[in-house]
């Protein structure tokens, strides 16, 4: 049986460079000598993304990067918080977990049908959103939204989804209402899911006493639209989010993903419905 | 003195001894993917047996098996799989110091990768354990640590 020697830290390097980035953040802890090759840059340079051109205009977006000197800082730094590119249109963000590439499209980069015209939809400013406009709907019948994302701004081999970022303050017209969510590769299969934006799973009207049973039944037909669709979920940044769909990035080559919120079909006034962006981030 | 190649050194075996004395046969051009055997035949010259003290019984035929695989182009996914398949984490240890000793750089590379499957998610324990190595941080080193590095823990099984 071999005698145990010790490992030399560029056999220790070259072991956490195939781990993950928790993997070699935690196993730092085993000794002095695990944790200096966990921490080196020869590990943390692996888990970055392998452009260097990517790397060079996400930090020409944010300057503070710049002064950054490891790897493992710059891993750390672009996996802690969004970074807005884009003109605002974008923010980027890795997955600390993984590496991998997470994207949130603002808002103002969507086609939003009547979108230009102040009556329907307005711009404005919240300080609880990463961009620096939010589309705020004023009311309207025919909801149709548009997105799209080059999968070049995406990390290779690797199962996405995308997901609505919405509030809702005041919303009416939600509630009972299906809405239609796709998402599809450009010149594939688009696939399509009925959800339901309104968070409140209780119907919101008393069923009333026996005596209007119109009314009543009126009522349950309404609700037995939405029986059983999803709901949002809230975010830890405290906006709600729904899945749209998911999506494969094989890398072969660089296809257009297109997203769309679509309800035109029910004919009834939305109203008061806050739409941050879509985020497309690895299942 | 090193002596020339010879015009046929693809039928050309080199005796390698272990440290424990055996002596084992590998064809020449299997001997080349390994730059310290290729060395001390540099060095040696190919008619002598060579010394490998690091590299013991146990080990060095199944390095043997996957050089000859690796010189006929036959190293496919399905036989790395197999050639891991039945090895212990101490057998896999083993091989891997041996290939980085022997400077086999293909198999130093797939183990490592393998070994890297077998640590993933581990808590700290378990891989200090596995490679048999001392903690030499004191505690408040290794708290304060623990503090920076909290994000890293999410979804370990410590107690592994």
């Amino acid at each position: 049986m071999a005698a145990f020697e010790e490992l030399p830290e560029g056999c220790i390097a070259t072991i956490l460079s195939r781990t993950t980035p928790l993997d070699a953040g935690r196993l730092s802890l085993i000794s002095k000598t695990f944790r200096s090759a966990a921490d080196s840059d020869a590990v943390w340079d692996q888990f970055l993304p392998s452009d260097p051109n990517f790397i060079d205009s996400i930090i020409s977006h944010s300057p503070s990067l710049a002064n950054i000197q490891t790897k493992k800082a710059l891993y750390l730094a672009l996996s802690d918080r969004p970074i807005i590119i884009d003109n605002g249109k974008k923010s980027f963000q890795l997955d600390r977990k993984s590496g991998k590439k997470c994207i949130m499209l603002a808002a103002r980069s969507f086609a939003i049908t009547w979108g230009d015209d102040e009556r329907y939809w307005n711009w404005i400013a919240m300080p609880e959103s990463r961009f620096p406009e939010v589309a705020k709907l004023n009311h309207v019948w025919w909801l149709e939204i548009r997105g799209m994302i080059n999968t070049l701004a995406l990390s290779a081999n690797t199962q996405y989804g995308a997901y609505l970022v919405f509030k809702m303050i005041d919303p009416s017209g939600f509630e009972n209402l299906p809405v239609d969510l796709s998402v599809g590769v450009e010149g594939g299969n688009n696939n399509t899911k009925i959800v339901c934006l309104d968070s409140n799973v209780e119907p919101m009207w008393h069923i009333a006493g026996r005596r209007n049973r119109d009314w009543n039944r009126h009522m349950r037909r309404l609700q037995d639209r939405v029986v059983g669709l999803p709901r949002p979920n809230i975010r830890s940044d405290e906006w709600l989010e729904i899945e749209m769909g998911e999506f494969f990035n094989s890398s072969l080559e660089h296809e257009e993903v297109h997203m769309s919120v679509i309800e035109t079909k029910a004919g009834q006034l939305k109203y008061n419905f806050f739409v941050e962006g879509i985020e497309i981030r690895p299942k | 003195m090193a002596q020339e190649a010879s015009s046929s050194t693809s039928s050309k075996t080199i005796s390698l001894k272990t440290g424990d004395g055996e002596i084992f046969e590998i064809e020449a051009s299997a001997a080349k993917q390994m730059k310290t055997v290729q060395r001390l035949i540099d060095d040696l010259g190919d008619d002598i047996t060579i010394p490998l003290h690091n590299v013991f019984s146990k080990e060095l035929p199944k390095i043997i098996e996957y050089y000859k695989k690796d010189i006929t182009g036959e190293i496919t996914k399905d036989f790395e799989a197999e050639f891991v398949k039945d090895l212990n984490d101490d057998e896999v240890k083993v091989l891997f110091l041996a290939a980085n000793y022997l400077d086999a750089n293909k198999l130093f590379e797939f183990l490592s990768q393998n070994i890297a499957d077998r640590l993933e998610s581990k808590s700290v324990e378990y891989v200090r354990k596995y490679f048999g190595v001392e903690n030499d941080f004191t505690p408040e080193e290794e708290s304060k640590l623990r503090e920076e590095r909290a994000w890293s823990f999410r979804g370990i099984k410590e107690d592994e």
